[in-house]
């Protein structure tokens, strides 16, 4: 089908399937793919050392992380104090693998997207089973169910030697058709693998927004009580929503296990659930460009905010302190004051960005 | 029979502690809905205050611990005034998302100062020597914060009950717009959650402190301690967090003092208050005394 | 945004100034780097706090005094929140500034990054003592005896001076591996033939009341209790014992607890947390403390003056642990200088590595020399117990070193 051209002028649909397409207009498309080759193609031609690829593997883990989230909390309007826990389940999947086979068994080096992929579904039996309370509590207490996950789980890891008590289990380097992923190509390896995930999951979550499957979850949360008279199961979409977010979590988790090459509990805990609820609200709850924006902003205030912290504790004598303790205060304040004044976080800013710049310089 | 009475006897000393640490996060649930995830940091900072006034600045102890109580009572309110009086009628997980970077920017806050990783323990002000009765045994530190314990939740409740603004703190926490139809007003209420959940927090700062002694990571831990007892209580109720506390106290020291070191278990205190919390969700997701919203589709 | 675009544009103006001040301080000589990753906020930051202090105080003692000549050291620091994802994050950065040797923290991150450390083929000293730290790896050297050594000490103190018979211990383990690790090698030295018995292995948790574990124990006959925690809760359980009037005013009084502990269950923290139940506590450590006068602690504690620090500080172990490890990594920068090798990697970790018999190292930090070898890779492993008398932690016996864990080995 031909792209409309008119699109930029007003709304002029016809059908219900010219609306559902994914790219609106061909300058989209192209744009949607000029973009998507500077993103795999710049590392090629900047050679960026490892610290800064493992920054990025790690934002976009992250986003995979926050793009769970922002279904069951953005879309589904359920709080989740437990994420952390659900990228743990599937961290912990591999590493339950690597435990009983080994390592560096050909199952996790060799085939490691079935690993992630069944991470995934672990994630996602377990957000299944954590939201099935869903079907009798509401709001906070359901959130508190998530946070009372977050704690078993801290705990579960911890006790059992099978999880070796939460010291890290490692996970062997993968194979690629190129052989054994060294450690110079390690991060430059996985951003590839990432980014890609991250674009299939995008389009997933765009198209499952699509269907009666992702509209029910809004539906959901803006009026279960609506929503049921109109045929849903505000209980089970709960439930499926967790799932669907255990899923990206547990992607997320299995992503990470490899990223860093073992899986150990501090990763998963209740402070980094907090990292993940904090990403999603900046980005912007209920968007799914949101679920980029907020990781990037977070993670870049951080290293922000760690440099500067490091050059004022320099120069400050003693002043240990006074630096360190900058980095709890704006990560607190940059939340507060989204809160306060941005609530639609910085997707609302893209937002009016896009909008401003679609007509420029005619606008009317 | 002495040990079975001495775990009871400690049982309830622990719970009526929990009970007055989560008696904060009860109060502002209760009034404005909200579940606050940095009472823990003002549990905290209550009992630095004590300390630094005590240590530093010189007063006794005595004056110093009211006068941390009438500062957090203070601070928690300019608290509510600050941040959280814009999200009145924002989704509650906004709100509880501002709890979280309030967290944040409190333990920034108290990283600038020496106690965020250092440690202290209050001056010894109490006898040493513990009251004993019958081979039960229990420090004048712990009588003490039991009395607080009973002496404050008894006066909150007696407050609730009876005065003309706690009852209409009350009517806030039933119906907002109702209470504002006849003229309460519904921020000032919710200030005043605050400042009386800051003014119990500094209490149960001081007990806890004189306890474990003053680190940071051991107090703010308290914030999440007590979240089973609210749950079970039912987030609203007073008198549910002081019975819940209780409960959770009793049964923390009985898995301590049986289950423990018997049958291969070790630190089951400290897990089984989860457990028992993902059971109470699964069977009676409203605690003991929550009020069980019924609704009609 | 217009608040981070000043961030920004600030923290550009600082290091526009700061390459201005590095350029010229380190005119001349050559600059060796060394990367330390360390929990200064955060959990456990009670110790890393003073310990990153005693880092960077003594490195710049170095430079300052020209211990290397013209050479300097820069080492960075960096704050970690005891977060493993940082902490490498922070180690793949100083790998690309080109460091020599790189200092590490917590149990968790060292164990994480381990394989790391032997693909770089960089050495590590970390601030954990955790005796599986070594299983597998090449390049960590523990600054101190381990953990494990660290208990079975105690455990033949206590075989040695327990009046009658054999002397009944529990363990108070922290919940996580950092707590547990230790115990499996305290149950093969009593395997071995060391005289106590093990009766229970208590993992505390956030307890306000150990009455019932106390009596619990009591009724099983325990008088020793042997702690490897951190301070915390082993000071709200010495502090129930004397409520309870169980702690023993004397090493080994019947029908009382005697409380010993390892490496961070004790030190002025616990003094600071416990008051005067901390009395009669016993610990072990290797390194020097203030409150037993020496030239190491005279040392130490003018290091802390001339760089201003309080005395709370100064009188830390921690600090002590912070300067031993940059006192390391000078010492072993100087051998490699002085035996004309090129200052890398490779030479670093060869120069550790012969830092045995007599060319041990003798710092002031510590209670013994410091010494590796290929199948040795705990530095000092003469421990020295203390105890606190008056509130203070005295001198018991003279440093000693484990003879069942070479046994078990």
């Amino acid at each position: 089908m031909s792209a409309n051209t008119w699109l930029a002028t007003g709304n002029f649909f016809t059908t219900y399937k010219q609306e559902q397409r994914t790219f609106l207009t061909s300058l989209d498309r192209t744009f949607f793919t000029f973009f998507l080759v500077i993103l795999f193609g710049w590392p090629l031609i900047f050679e960026l050392g490892n610290k800064n690829m493992l920054v990025i593997d790690n934002i976009l883990i992250a986003i995979v992380a926050v793009m769970g989230l922002n279904l069951v909390t953005g879309f589904a309007g359920l709080i989740s104090i437990g994420h952390a826990a659900f990228v743990g389940i599937g961290a912990y999947t591999l590493a339950s693998f690597s435990r009983t086979l080994g390592d560096s068994h050909v199952l996790i080096t060799h085939f490691w997207p079935v690993m992630i992929i069944l991470s995934g579904v672990m994630g996602a039996v377990f957000g299944a089973i954590v939201g099935l309370p869903a079907l009798r509590l509401k709001h906070l207490y359901l959130a508190i169910a998530t946070l009372s996950f977050q704690m078993i789980f801290e705990w579960t890891i911890q006790f059992f030697t099978f999880f070796n008590q939460g010291q890290t289990i490692y996970i062997g380097r993968v194979a690629w058709l190129t052989g054994q992923v060294g450690r110079k190509d390690h991060y430059l390896f996985w951003y590839f693998i990432i980014l890609t995930i991250v674009v299939l999951l995008g389009f997933g979550i765009r198209n499952i927004m699509k269907t009666r499957y992702g509209r029910s979850l809004v539906a959901v949360r803006d009026n279960d009580r609506a929503a049921d008279a109109m045929g849903m199961n505000p209980g089970l979409t709960k439930v499926y929503a967790f799932a669907l977010a255990g899923f990206f979590a547990g992607v997320a988790g299995a992503l990470h296990a490899y990223v860093y090459r073992g899986v150990g509990f501090e990763s998963f805990t209740l402070h980094e659930s907090i990292g993940y609820l904090a990403m999603a609200i900046v980005g912007g709850l209920g968007t799914l460009n949101g679920s980029f924006w907020g990781p990037v902003a977070i993670k870049f205030l951080d290293l922000q905010v760690e440099s500067l912290a490091e050059i004022s504790g320099q120069y400050l004598p003693s002043g240990m302190n006074i630096a360190t303790a900058l980095k709890p205060l704006t990560f607190g304040l940059v939340i507060v004051l989204f809160l306060m004044f941005e609530p639609r976080g910085i997707a609302n800013w893209w937002r009016i960005t896009k909008s401003y710049t679609k007509l420029w310089p005619f606008r009317y | 029979m002495s040990y079975f009475f001495q775990i009871v006897v400690s049982g309830i000393v622990v719970g009526s502690i929990y009970a007055l640490a989560a008696l904060g996060m009860v109060l502002i649930y209760k009034s404005s809905k909200v579940l606050n995830i940095a009472h823990g940091q003002i549990i905290a900072a209550g009992a630095f205050i004590t300390y630094f006034l005590t240590v530093t600045v010189g007063v006794p102890i005595f004056f110093s611990f009211i006068a941390s109580m009438i500062i957090t009572f203070f601070l928690a309110m300019s608290v509510e005034r600050i941040f959280l009086r814009r999200l009145i009628g924002e989704p509650i997980i906004s709100v509880i998302m501002v709890t979280i970077g309030l967290g944040s920017i409190l333990d920034g806050l108290i990283y600038l100062t020496p106690f965020g990783s250092e440690n202290f323990s209050f001056p010894v002000f109490l006898p040493q020597e513990p009251l004993s009765l019958g081979g039960v045994s229990i420090s004048w530190t712990q009588l003490v914060g039991v009395i607080i314990t009973f002496v404050l939740i008894g006066g909150f409740s007696y407050f609730f009950k009876k005065s003309t603004v706690g009852i209409s703190m009350r009517a806030v926490s039933d119906d907002q717009f109702g209470s504002m139809s006849v003229g309460i007003s519904v921020p000032k209420v919710f200030g005043l959650a605050w400042a009386t959940a800051g003014l119990s927090a500094a209490a149960a700062g001081c007990i806890i402190g004189n306890i474990t002694g003053l680190n940071f990571d051991t107090l703010h831990a308290f914030g999440i301690v007590v979240f089973p007892v609210i749950i079970l209580g039912g987030l609203d109720s007073i008198l549910g967090a002081v019975v819940a506390g209780i409960i959770m106290g009793l049964i923390q020291q009985f898995a301590a003092g049986y289950l423990d070191g018997n049958f291969g278990l070790k630190g089951t205190g400290d897990v089984m208050p989860y457990v028992i919390l993902l059971i109470i969700l699964w069977f009676k997701p409203h605690g003991l005394f929550g009020i069980h919203e019924i609704e009609r589709v | 945004m217009r608040s981070k675009k000043s961030l920004f544009l600030n923290a550009l103006l600082v290091l526009v100034v700061m390459f201005a001040f590095t350029a010229q301080a380190y005119a001349g000589g050559k600059v060796y780097k060394i990367g330390m990753s360390l929990a200064i906020t955060g959990p456990t930051s009670d110790a890393g706090n003073p310990y990153s202090k005693g880092t960077e105080d003594y490195f710049k003692f170095v430079n300052d005094t020209k211990i290397l000549g013209n050479d300097t050291i820069d080492c960075t620091i960096r704050d970690d929140q005891y977060k493993t994802d940082v902490t490498k994050r922070n180690f793949e950065e100083y790998l690309e500034d080109g460091i020599v040797m790189y200092l590490n923290y917590s149990t968790g991150s060292t164990l994480g990054l381990k394989r790391d450390f032997d693909e770089e083929k960089i050495a590590v000293l970390p601030a954990s003592y955790h005796a599986g730290n070594l299983d597998g790896s090449n390049y960590i050297f523990l600054p101190i005896a381990s953990y494990s050594d660290q208990l079975v000490i105690l455990a033949e103190y206590v075989a040695k001076n327990n009046k009658s018979g054999k002397a009944k211990v529990a363990l108070f383990v922290h919940p996580s591996a950092f707590g547990r690790g230790p115990v499996a090698d305290v149950e093969k030295a009593v395997a071995a033939g060391l005289n106590i018995e093990l009766v229970e292995v208590v993992e505390h948790g956030k307890n306000l009341d150990n009455t019932a574990m106390l009596k619990r124990l009591m009724s099983k006959g325990v008088q020793y209790v042997i702690s490897q925690t951190i301070q915390s809760p082993v000071a709200t359980m010495i502090k129930d014992a004397q409520r309870l009037q169980l702690s023993a005013s004397s090493f080994g009084e019947a029908g009382k607890f005697t409380f010993l502990g390892a490496h961070y269950t004790g030190g002025n923290d616990l003094i600071a947390l416990a008051g005067k139940a901390a009395e009669n506590y016993f610990w072990t450590t290797g390194f020097n403390i203030t409150s037993v006068k020496g030239a190491g602690t005279e040392a130490q504690l003018a290091l802390a003056k001339k760089y201003g620090r309080d005395q709370k500080a100064a009188d830390s172990h921690n600090y002590a642990a912070g300067i031993m490890v940059a006192q390391v990594v000078t010492e072993v920068i100087k051998r490699a200088k002085a035996a004309d090798l090129d200052v890398n990697r490779a030479n670093l970790y060869k120069m550790l590595n012969q830092m045995n018999g007599g060319n041990a190292y003798k710092p002031y930090s510590t209670s013994g020399p410091v010494s590796y070898s290929k199948t040795d890779r705990a530095g000092v492993d003469l421990l020295q117990i203390y105890s606190v008398q008056n509130g203070v932690f005295k001198k018991v016996g003279e440093p000693m070193q484990s003879e069942y864990m070479q046994k078990i080995k």
